[in-house]
């Protein structure tokens, strides 16, 4: 790759072409303003010298306060830079009176835009090098077809009567706009203003007005309705020429290229492919990549059909057999929506891990809002009542019936509880330190905390530090066998498991 | 000239700030006349006209302001007052409500208009929520997808920024009707069901507390509307304590005869002290608010008696009304209360000298096992209908002189384990004082207040 504009300017030769011509002029426009060029416009700042005791207009200053008035940390030194700027260049065309400080936007406002203006102009220089093409092949990135030229230089067209101010101002007035009633009074205030502080500039009042009208319309085009960049039409679906049943996943950067989309027919055999290689190799990195980029060729279709439903609640499930809670809850979201925009697929079975999903992720607000959303049919449905269930039984500390409801979960349901299990193990051992004394039986807590074995028991609580609380008893007649934990002792090492292990839920891309 | 025109002068010249939002009040009787006094072409020139000679208008970015709002609010009454009656079509309405908030917002920004004029912002904020909410209803009713109140709650919160911008002296500061739209946006989100909006709010507003005069200082209503919101999140968040304190504060400062508002905060109040103090609420209390009484009385009852099946049975009968009204969750939770009373009459019902120990067997007696061995997973539940079967159940609860618990037919099976379970849980979060010797199959409980709080 050739360097970034901001740097290529002037360290080498080889960007005398056309394409490189613009770059030159737009420096100063990029995010990153080069050290010397700021420096050059700060001694360039002649007004300030002239009038030892520099004088600032109150609208000015209000302007100042606006600016900083949420401006995050990060970006202050940028805006600070072009706040200067502004004043700067409102000094030396001498219209710091006469402007209307508090119709003026933001620099944050002209520093979003510029940024929007110089990646559009990256792409067109990347385009106009030719090089685009070569490169998006490799990263599976294309230029989108739709970027229509006179739409972009449109937007350079803006950028250069903000960028050219300084020289070319008398350009435009050679066409004033016609004032009407309304625009005449308001010019009356700069005016009287000029009164009082007559030493502002040699321009004659006529220019000056002209000037702060000009301001006034090019602030119109900053305003934040504005502001948001044209996107290049995207809202024609696109359709894929793409044959190839596999594609590995690759998140685009810029509108994807139809050649490597693939059509619905290819989609659909796409999937049972996939189905047949997870029940074969059950590779998961690979089978989740391939439906990565199996959903990407669905949304960039804008494919919405009872296949799209399929597709997820395959790749949920997948995702919940693998514990991959992130990628399942992603398919969730789309599932959701796209039930309730009518598709069909198993709307039950995904409520019901939609509870427990909730559970999960301690979402009382959402949850709340299911459960005034289910229908007396849903609540009959085997896996919903299941999930009901499970919710009422932890809300309730029943830890004897959750585990039991654990051990029966109908579908995949067993795979998601898997994730809040461990948690609500160590919920449950609060509770039984504190209630029984002073011991209790290791096969005790096997049954009730839902072990496999007395071994995985035992594994669980010197995972949580406890060993030392196991000892073996021989029961009064000598019986052996018996091992004990004690509870009292035990207590708060599980508040602080428990404490550690409710404080840190998942909550990635949450629904 | 309209009756409007003169209340406007009027308005404008002895500073009345109410007056002059009750202009913009679908409730003005005069919206009618103005909206027949003139058509589209002559509207401008005739505001122009009517509102000339004022001082207070003196300043031309405030004329144009006003002459810009007043214009853009006849559109409004013109489609609603003269378009053919109930086929009103709010969306219009809706993009002529939303063009006066623009205007209003451009009167703040620009025509200097000042903050006794607050009741103007207040009166055209409240009426774009109506109408995007009546545009909504009227497309659901087409069958079609409408997101005007998320729409509006955008154009809402720029009239929040207006106010809490302001950086002019506090005692004539847009900073006073900051509660006020807050209070607006508050009820928009919840309309939206996306509570995360308000908590946002939230988050963001105590920035800008700090050159604000503190809530008292501000009109009673905001207050209360405000902290019953405030209490409202925090309850969802299931943060009963600051939920009591907003809520109460919201309850003591709510004027007396505002019964609805009353209504609304004990809602929430009743299922947090109940939550947080285990205290229910009176009958003297709940036979004033007498929604709140079919609300809550069954459920009280059956806390009352213990009898847990009759709770779980009046859970599931409220359940609708419960979870439309977000307190489902909460008061599932006052379950526990139900079951100490339950356990408690069971330990007042031994004999003095044995009251420290009890076989874990009573207690599953009373939970409405007969003892008919542990057969299966089986429900949580109670029955009491006076077959004390061998150990004589029902009777404990009637020598207490309840009556509730009686005549449920069916008897549910509940295994020692469970009820142990339950019992731990009631130890845990300190209901009961004692603890459970597995081996001895009895509940050990402490001489001194095994109940702490109830005189037991």
């Amino acid at each position: 790759m050739s360097a970034p504009p901001w740097r290529s300017g002037g360290t080498n030769g080889n960007n005398r072409n056309g394409a490189f011509h613009s770059v030159n002029a737009r420096k100063t426009l990029s995010s990153r303003p080069i050290q010397h060029e700021g420096t050059q416009t700060l001694t360039q700042t002649p007004a300030p010298e002239q009038t030892p005791k520099t004088q600032f207009p109150d609208k000015l200053k209000d302007y100042v306060a606006r600016t900083f008035e949420d401006c995050p940390p990060e970006e202050k030194a940028a805006v600070e830079l072009e706040l200067k700027r502004i004043i700067t260049d409102a000094f030396n065309e001498k219209v710091v009176w006469s402007l209307e400080w508090d119709k003026m936007p933001l620099p944050q406002t002209i520093l979003a835009r510029k940024k929007v203006t110089a990646k559009e102009e990256q792409t067109a220089k990347a385009l106009a090098m030719g090089q685009m093409n070569r490169v998006s092949d490799e990263t599976g990135a294309s230029p989108s077809p739709f970027i229509r030229k006179p739409n972009y230089s449109n937007v350079m067209d803006v950028d250069y009567h903000g960028k050219k101010r300084k020289s070319s101002g008398s350009s435009e007035e050679l066409t004033p706009p016609a004032p009407d009633r309304f625009e005449e009074r308001f010019d009356k205030r700069p005016r009287q203003g000029d009164k009082f502080f007559p030493a502002s500039g040699k321009l004659s009042q006529r220019e000056k007005d002209k000037r702060a009208k000009r301001f006034e319309d090019e602030g119109r085009e900053y305003l934040p309705d504005s502001a948001t960049p044209e996107v290049p039409d995207n809202k024609r679906p696109l359709i894929g020429r793409c044959m190839d049943l596999e594609k590995r996943y690759f998140r685009l950067t810029s509108a994807p290229n139809p050649d490597n989309v693939r059509p619905l027919h290819v989609l659909e055999k796409t999937l049972e492919m996939l189905k047949r290689k997870w029940r074969s190799e059950a590779n998961y990195s690979y089978i989740c990549d391939q439906f990565k980029s199996l959903r990407q060729d669905l949304t960039v279709q804008h494919i919405k059909n009872d296949f799209v439903v399929t597709v997820y609640e395959i790749h949920a499930r997948i995702a919940l057999e693998k514990g991959d809670l992130g990628e399942y809850n992603q398919c969730q979201t789309q599932l959701h929506s796209l039930y309730r925009e009518g598709f069909k697929g198993h709307e039950e079975e995904f409520k019901a891990y939609r509870i427990l999903y909730l559970i999960h992720t301690c979402n009382r607000a959402d949850m709340n809002e299911l459960l005034a959303n289910l229908t007396p049919a849903d609540k009959e449905v085997k896996a919903i009542k299941h999930a009901l269930e499970v919710r009422s039984v932890l809300a309730a500390g029943n830890f004897h019936r959750f585990f039991r409801l654990y051990l029966e979960a109908p579908a995949m349901g067993g795979y998601l509880m898997d994730s809040f299990v461990a948690r609500e193990r160590k919920a449950a051992m609060c509770i039984i330190c504190k209630g029984y004394r002073p011991d209790i039986d290791i096969r005790f807590l096997t049954e009730e905390l839902g072990f496999e074995s007395d071994t995985d028991c035992v594994n669980f609580l010197c995972d949580n530090e406890a060993a030392d609380l196991i000892e073996q008893k021989s029961g009064d007649k000598g019986v052996p066998n018996s091992i004990r934990f004690q509870t009292a002792k035990a207590l708060p090492i599980f508040e602080r498991a428990k404490k550690a292990a409710f404080s840190k839920v998942d909550i990635k891309g949450q629904l | 000239m309209t009756t409007l025109y003169k209340t406007f002068r009027r308005a404008l010249t002895t500073k009345d700030g109410a007056l002059l939002g009750s202009i913009f009040s679908p409730e003005n009787p005069d919206r009618r006349a103005f909206a027949f006094s003139t058509n589209h072409e002559r509207i401008r020139v005739d505001v122009e006209f009517e509102i000339s000679g004022l001082t207070h208008l003196r300043d031309e970015n405030t004329r144009s302001a006003w002459i810009e709002t007043l214009v853009s609010y006849w559109k409004i009454a013109y489609i609603l007052e003269r378009d053919d009656g109930a086929d009103v079509s709010w969306v219009k309405a809706y993009e002529g409500q939303k063009d006066l908030l623009l205007a209003m917002v451009r009167g703040y920004t620009k025509g200097n208009w000042p903050h006794w004029t607050l009741p103007v912002m207040y009166q055209i904020c409240l009426s774009l929520r109506t109408v995007a909410i009546l545009s909504d209803d009227q497309a659901r009713r087409l069958g079609k997808t409408s997101e005007h109140l998320e729409d509006a709650a955008r154009y809402i919160n720029k009239a929040f920024t207006l106010c809490i911008s302001d950086r002019a002296p506090i005692e004539e500061s847009r900073k006073w009707g900051t509660y006020y739209i807050v209070n607006l946006m508050f009820k928009t989100y919840f309309k939206l069901n996306s509570v995360g909006l308000a908590k946002n709010i939230l988050r963001v507003l105590p920035a800008s507390l700090a050159d604000m005069p503190p809530l008292e200082a501000f009109p009673k209503s905001h207050i209360v509307t405000f902290k019953y919101y405030c209490g409202v999140v925090s309850f969802l968040e299931e943060d009963y304590g600051n939920a009591e304190t907003h809520l109460t504060y919201a309850l003591n400062l709510c004027k007396a005869d505002s019964i609805r508002n009353k209504e609304l905060i004990l809602t929430y109040l009743i299922p947090t002290t109940m939550l947080t103090k285990h205290k229910l609420p009176t009958p003297e209390l709940l036979s004033r608010f007498p929604r709140l009484a079919t609300l809550f009385n069954p459920i009280c009852k059956t806390i009352k008696s213990g009898n847990l099946q009759a709770f779980d049975a009046a859970l599931r009968h409220g359940e609708e009304e419960f979870v439309k009204r977000r307190i489902y969750l909460t008061l599932e939770r006052t379950k526990d209360i139900a079951m100490r009373n339950l356990f408690r009459k069971v330990v007042l019902y031994q004999n003095e000298e044995n009251r420290t120990k009890i076989p874990v067997r009573q207690f599953q007696i009373a939970m409405g096992c007969a003892g008919r061995g542990a057969g299966g997973v089986v429900g949580v539940g109670y029955a009491e209908n006076g077959d004390g079967g061998e150990n004589g159940g029902g009777g404990m609860v009637e020598a207490d002189g309840d009556t509730v618990m009686r005549s449920i037919p069916e008897r549910m099976e509940v295994e020692i384990e469970e009820v142990e379970c339950l019992l731990a849980n009631m130890i845990y979060k300190g209901l009961m004082k004692g603890y459970i010797s597995r081996e001895r199959q009895t509940l050990v409980l402490s001489g001194k207040e095994p109940f702490p709080g109830t005189v037991v």
